[in-house]
């Protein structure tokens, strides 16, 4: 069942923040993903590829048991973080979730100020006592996710009045806030214009250093601009997965190699 | 451009924080836990005062279908009932019913000696008043139906009093007996004796189904007839008023309305109609067709009119949608091989759109059959003993609905009327699980054919 | 002069009769318009000599053509002389009634209605055989006990009719007859001259699809415009009639009047605002009932009821919203009333009370929980998927979901349902009707019983009525001020509705 050409999977020496092993998705009868093993590398960004219905993002939400949230979503297999298997009855999913955050397709701001979006996290997992804090955690979010400086006069303002590219953003920002030490993003670029896509692509960039960014696109020429890491989905396979040097340059599956040079896709 | 300072927060192992029980999760869940509960207390509470709800009607109602009947041999005596002995009709309809009772009187005594039951506690005058007023009428109309039966002993089925009836119902009992001037508790223990003797029991009642209304003094005589029949009526009209009329204005709405002014004005008539109260329909049906067009009062036809106008907005809605349904490919393709629009609506849409429209229709109706003040205020609420007559003619005869006629009952003193306007409220639920179960399998079997 | 009174139990003798031979009129024009169709298609036929493709279109169109010509303009001319007659005939026979009845507008009202009736009895007396034709137009009241003589044949009239009043009946009588047979000619006539138009106008190249379409087209029209002449004729039903009353009773007392307390004869106190506050406190009791069941229900139903849980409950709940409200009220009289006095309202001392504020208020809330529920789950499922996934995803609970997110961004779509279920509740008749009390009260005690709006309506309006006075008429002023309020809370609704829904599309 597992077809995965396996590369050489170190990348210096990060050391490994999730495991996958032997994923298996079932959509009802649905098999949407088959026996898929990977391992999340800390402190480097991971890019999913592939054409879409391949089942890179369902992946991406089986990392953070998003998947839980819909009804007829079955997963089998084991992913563990540090170690420690996620599907595990002793998990608290909703624990998970604030460990491994998530940016969407689609900038999702709630109907609220851009303080309180970003402050929504740290609210809600009880992690300041102060307003002082919170404050603070704002600050440091929007200054990481580079929307500070866009922001600051009207943090009370609803993060609907942003334009597409703040409000991704602002998302970014929103995630960073609950502190993940795993940062999910499914196809974060697709609904933004080049230069917002540029902007969070950079952001990308400067987020790896802190915690692990896995990020889902169809883009191939984005995936190389930002990721060190490639996996490559067909289908509901991971094809390949490798360096992203490697896989763009010398794929060693011909069906990754096809989908590079656009023959499929 | 990006500020990267140190984490404001210690970091701690990711996976010993994922795990239950770690700190503050406690809380969070528990609270989570509570707004479920909130939720399925809301949802069994809802479903739980409903169950009451049918639950205590049907308990009072049910008995309503069965009542107590005296079952004896009564001799016609000829001379009571015929004195001129001429078996001549007109002649004997002169003999009242005061007289008859005389006849039942003597009977049930008689019946009692026969049986040997002792009766030394009640007079030969009460006894006969544990036989309901509506009896020598009953026998009266019996008699002069057939008068060969003067002379004979028949052995027939009367109606015991209401409050026989509700001593074996439990409504009335020995202690309530004494203090009521119309029962008294020696009568209840001769009702025992009867029923031990076979005389008196409790059957089904056809009657309640097929009766008109009763004065005060007789509940047990009182049926759904005229209100069953009042109500077929108003169904009737109301689907012949409001189907045309509500499926040509959706055409006209969906198919035809441009998009200016007099369009706008229409739709938000209809989307306010929709939410008027309909007391106020009521009052629009005495001023207009009352007093105004000069309709007879409590008819079928009024009745109907007003309550048109009140289902016109429902039926109207649920045909727009259903015409909205049909694809547009099916226009396309009938305006493409040249039919005009008009033939377009009429030979494709329409026919498309009527199983919706059919089910949309019913609901309506089903809700239109449960409607009540407007019809107080038109005067159906009066007391109408009379079947109207035959349609077309019976459409404005004074009658009275199934709705209406549970509230008047409810709103009589005797308590036996409250068990006949359960009875009469399941009778209603009846004819509305009729026509919902009718809709929803409608609506199964013509679910999109594209 | 005094009105002759007349017992408001006697049927409409007269109206009956009328029906039927203006239903005997349609069904000749109808008859006439069956064979106007047949005698156009045929014709069609003929003058396209059995060849079908010389028509400009199919034959049944000019059938439908030639029926319609038959029929619309007879049916329309039938219809005016219906509404039209009664004015003419009033104006004309009022000639005959003394001033002091024709200037005061309550006389005669009142004098006009026993005019009808003498008129009616006098016909009804003719069927029966009781009194001539000849007798009828001539008797005289100097001569002839006119009330006895119809009372033989089953008439009552309250009081003796003046010589006025049997003049202005026996005129009325021939004037009604005349006019019927008048107007029964013209639509013959009118019937059989259009069939005869269509006759002369079927040649091949007439038009006859596009007649009978634009005709169709007309009813189209008409059939829609039906809502704008109901919500027209709830308006002018009830303007005019509370004109009349703010006429014999001041507007000021009646807004603002603290003491209800109508008096047969006179004298009543018709303040409004007992009533009112009546309303507003059931509603209010209703709305603290519904809006927590019906949001918690359908919260759960949207977001934690799996798709069967979902598929079950959903009609369950909404059972509730398809019984008849008169079950309602006989549940809040029998059960509910009962309950709440023995187990809350005696223990605490509160009154003595079945029906009350909190009977009626309980019953609607529970009446309004499906209305509110479903109006919610729709809102709530409007929310898009992307909020929710945006809240999990940053590791929220379901119901920090809900309570931070999802219901601030649904909180207009629901104050609308909230607004609409409230408007309902103040409308509500028959639940207070049965469940509320009768008596005008203003108190706090909610389990005193107190009385509506609506309830007053009903009360005023049946049973015995006297549209002349301000007893009765209160009624309209009542069914006016609540068709302004609920309006205005439908309104207001729809329009918060509305804006919420924009911002999601």
């Amino acid at each position: 069942m597992n077809d995965m050409t396996q590369s050489n999977v170190d990348v210096g020496a990060a050391k490994v923040k999730m495991q996958a092993e032997g994923v298996q998705v079932y959509y009802g009868t649905t098999h949407a993903l088959k026996d898929v093993s990977v391992n999340i590398l800390d402190k480097v960004a991971t890019a999913f590829i592939g054409p879409s219905g391949c089942g890179k993002s369902t992946f991406l939400r089986c990392l953070n048991r998003m998947n839980d949230t819909v009804a007829s979503a079955r997963v089998e297999g084991k992913i563990t973080l540090e170690g420690q298997d996620i599907y595990d009855p002793k998990v608290d999913s909703v624990q998970l979730r604030a460990v491994v955050g998530m940016v969407f397709q689609k900038p999702n701001p709630f109907p609220k100020s851009i303080y309180d979006n970003v402050a929504y996290g740290p609210r809600i997992h009880g992690r300041t006592s102060s307003k002082a804090e919170l404050d603070e955690i704002v600050e440091t979010s929007l200054r990481k996710a580079a929307l500070w400086n866009e922001a600051k006069d009207r943090l009370s303002a609803p993060g609907t009045g942003l334009s597409g590219g703040q409000q991704q953003r602002l998302c970014i920002a929103r995630a960073i806030a609950t502190n993940p030490q795993v940062l999910l993003m499914d196809e974060p670029c697709s609904a933004l214009d080049p230069i917002a896509t540029a902007q969070v692509e950079e952001l990308i960039d400067e987020l790896r250093h802190q915690f692990s960014v896995v990020i889902v696109t169809h883009s191939m020429q984005q995936a190389a601009r930002v990721s060190q890491k490639t996996a490559f989905f067909h289908l509901g396979n991971l094809v390949e997965y490798g360096d992203t040097d490697q896989i763009f340059t010398n794929p060693r599956d011909p069906r990754t190699e096809s989908y590079i040079s656009g023959r499929i896709g | 451009m990006t500020d990267i300072s140190a984490q404001p927060m210690p970091s701690q192992s990711a996976a010993a924080s994922i795990m239950v029980g770690s700190k503050g999760m406690k809380k969070r869940h528990a609270a989570e836990a509570r707004f479920k509960a909130y939720g399925v207390v809301a949802i069994v509470f809802s479903l739980g005062v409903l169950a009451f709800m049918l639950f205590t009607i049907f308990s009072d109602g049910i008995s309503a279908f069965r009542q107590a009947q005296l079952t004896f041999p009564v001799t016609i005596d000829a001379a009571v009932v015929d004195p001129t002995g001429t078996r001549d009709r007109d002649t004997m309809a002169k003999v009242t019913t005061f007289s008859y009772a005389k006849v039942l009187n003597n009977s049930i005594v008689a019946a009692l000696l026969a049986k040997g039951i002792p009766q030394e506690k009640v007079s030969d005058k009460e006894l006969g008043e544990m036989v309901s007023k509506s009896a020598p009428a009953q026998v009266r109309n019996m008699v002069l139906a057939d008068p060969s039966l003067v002379g004979e002993t028949v052995t027939i089925s009367v109606f015991a009093n209401g409050r026989i009836d509700g001593y074996f119902k439990g409504r009335v009992t020995r202690d309530t007996a004494s203090r009521d001037s119309n029962v008294s508790p020696a009568q209840l223990d001769l009702a025992d004796t009867l029923r031990d003797a076979g005389i008196l029991s409790l059957g089904w009642n056809s009657r309640f189904l097929t009766n008109s209304d009763s004065s005060d003094l007789r509940p047990e005589t009182a049926g759904l007839g005229v209100a069953i029949l009042g109500s077929l009526y108003l169904m009737f009209l109301v689907l012949v008023i409001c189907v045309p009329i509500g499926v040509a204005a959706s055409i006209y709405l969906e198919e035809f309305a441009p998009k200016n002014r007099w369009t706008d004005i229409i739709e938000v008539n209809i989307s306010n109609l929709a939410a008027v109260p309909s007391i106020v329909f009521g009052i629009l049906g005495l001023a207009l067709f009352i007093n105004f067009a000069g309709l007879p009062q409590s008819s079928a036809m009024v009745g109907a009119l007003v309550i048109s106008l009140m289902t016109l907005p429902t039926i109207i809605i649920a045909s727009r949608s259903s015409i909205r349904a049909v694809p547009p490919s099916i226009r396309d393709a009938a305006l493409g091989v040249g039919a005009s629009k008009m033939q377009t609506v009429f030979h494709h849409v329409l026919p498309l759109a009527a199983p919706g429209i059919l089910t949309g229709t019913i609901l309506g109706l089903a809700s239109a059959l449960g409607e009540t003040a407007p019809l107080l205020l038109i005067g159906m609420v009066a007391f109408v003993d009379n079947y109207p007559g035959a349609p077309i003619a019976g459409f404005f005869d004074p009658a009275t609905a199934l709705p209406v006629q549970v509230y008047s009952w409810a709103s009589r003193s005797d308590p036996a009327f409250l068990e006949r306007s359960s009875g009469a409220i399941i009778v209603l639920l009846v004819f509305l699980v009729i026509m919902n179960v009718t809709a929803i399998i409608l609506r199964r079997k013509f679910e999109r054919r594209w | 002069m005094v009105p002759v009174r007349l017992f408001v139990t006697d049927p409409n003798l007269s109206s009956q009769a009328l029906h039927m031979t203006v239903l005997l009129l349609v069904a000749i024009v109808v008859a006439i318009a069956v064979a106007a169709f047949l005698v156009g298609r045929q014709r069609a036929l003929t003058m396209a000599s059995g060849n079908v493709r010389q028509l400009h279109s199919l034959p049944n169109y000019y059938g439908w053509h030639a029926a319609l010509m038959a029929s619309i303009p007879a049916l329309i001319l039938l219809v005016g002389w219906l509404v039209v007659q009664p004015f003419v005939l009033e104006s004309r026979t009022l000639a005959f009634l003394p001033e002091a009845v024709t200037s005061d507008p309550v006389a005669r009202k009142l004098t006009m209605a026993d005019v009808r009736r003498v008129a009616g009895g006098l016909d009804v007396a003719v069927r029966a055989g009781a009194l001539t034709e000849q007798q009828a137009s001539m008797i005289r009241t100097e001569l002839t006990d006119v009330r006895s003589r119809l009372a033989s044949v089953g008439v009552a009239l309250g009081s003796a009719v003046s010589s006025e009043t049997l003049r202005a009946a026996q005129f009325y009588r021939a004037a009604a007859l005349s006019g019927s047979t008048l107007r029964n000619v013209l639509t013959l006539i009118v019937a059989v001259g259009g069939l005869g138009y269509a006759f002369w106008a079927t040649k091949p190249a007439f038009r006859a699809r596009n007649r009978v379409e634009a005709f169709v087209k007309g009813l189209l029209i008409a059939s829609a415009s039906i809502a704008i002449l109901t919500t027209v004729g709830i308006v002018w039903s009830m303007v005019a009639e509370s004109l009349n009353f703010f006429w014999q009773y001041p507007a000021a007392d009646f807004f603002f009047g603290l003491t209800w307390n109508p008096q047969f004869r006179g004298g009543s106190e018709l303040g409004f605002l007992p009533l009112l506050w009546g309303t507003l406190y059931i509603s209010f009791v209703s709305m603290i009932v519904a809006v927590p069941l019906g949001l918690f229900t359908a919260i759960y139903l949207a977001e934690y009821a799996s798709p069967k849980v979902r598929a079950w409950v959903k009609p369950l709940i909404e059972v509730i919203a398809g019984i008849p409200t008169v079950v309602f009220g006989l549940f809040a009289l029998v059960t509910v009333g009962p309950m709440l006095r023995d187990y809350f309202a005696q223990p605490l001392g509160l009154g003595n009370s079945g029906s009350s504020v909190m009977t009626a208020g309980l019953v609607i809330g529970i009446l309004n929980i499906p209305f509110i529920s479903s109006l919610a789950d729709d809102i709530i499922n409007a929310v898009p998927q992307a909020m929710r996934d945006g809240s999990y995803g940053l590791g929220a609970t379901k119901s920090e979901t809900v309570k931070q997110v999802i219901l601030p961004a649904a909180l207009p779509g629901i104050m609308g349902a909230v607004i609409l279920a409230a408007s309902r509740a103040i409308g509500e008749t028959m639940i207070v009707t049965m469940g509320a009390g009768a008596a005008a009260k203003l108190s706090l005690n909610p389990f005193e019983a107190m009385t509506t709006m609506t309830v007053k309506i009903v009360g005023q309006l049946t049973g015995d009525t006297d549209f002349a006075a301000p007893e009765t008429l209160v009624a309209f002023a009542l069914g006016i001020t609540l068709f302004v309020i609920t309006l205005g809370l439908n309104v207001l609704a729809l329009i918060i509705v509305r804006k919420y829904r924009e911002q999601y599309e």
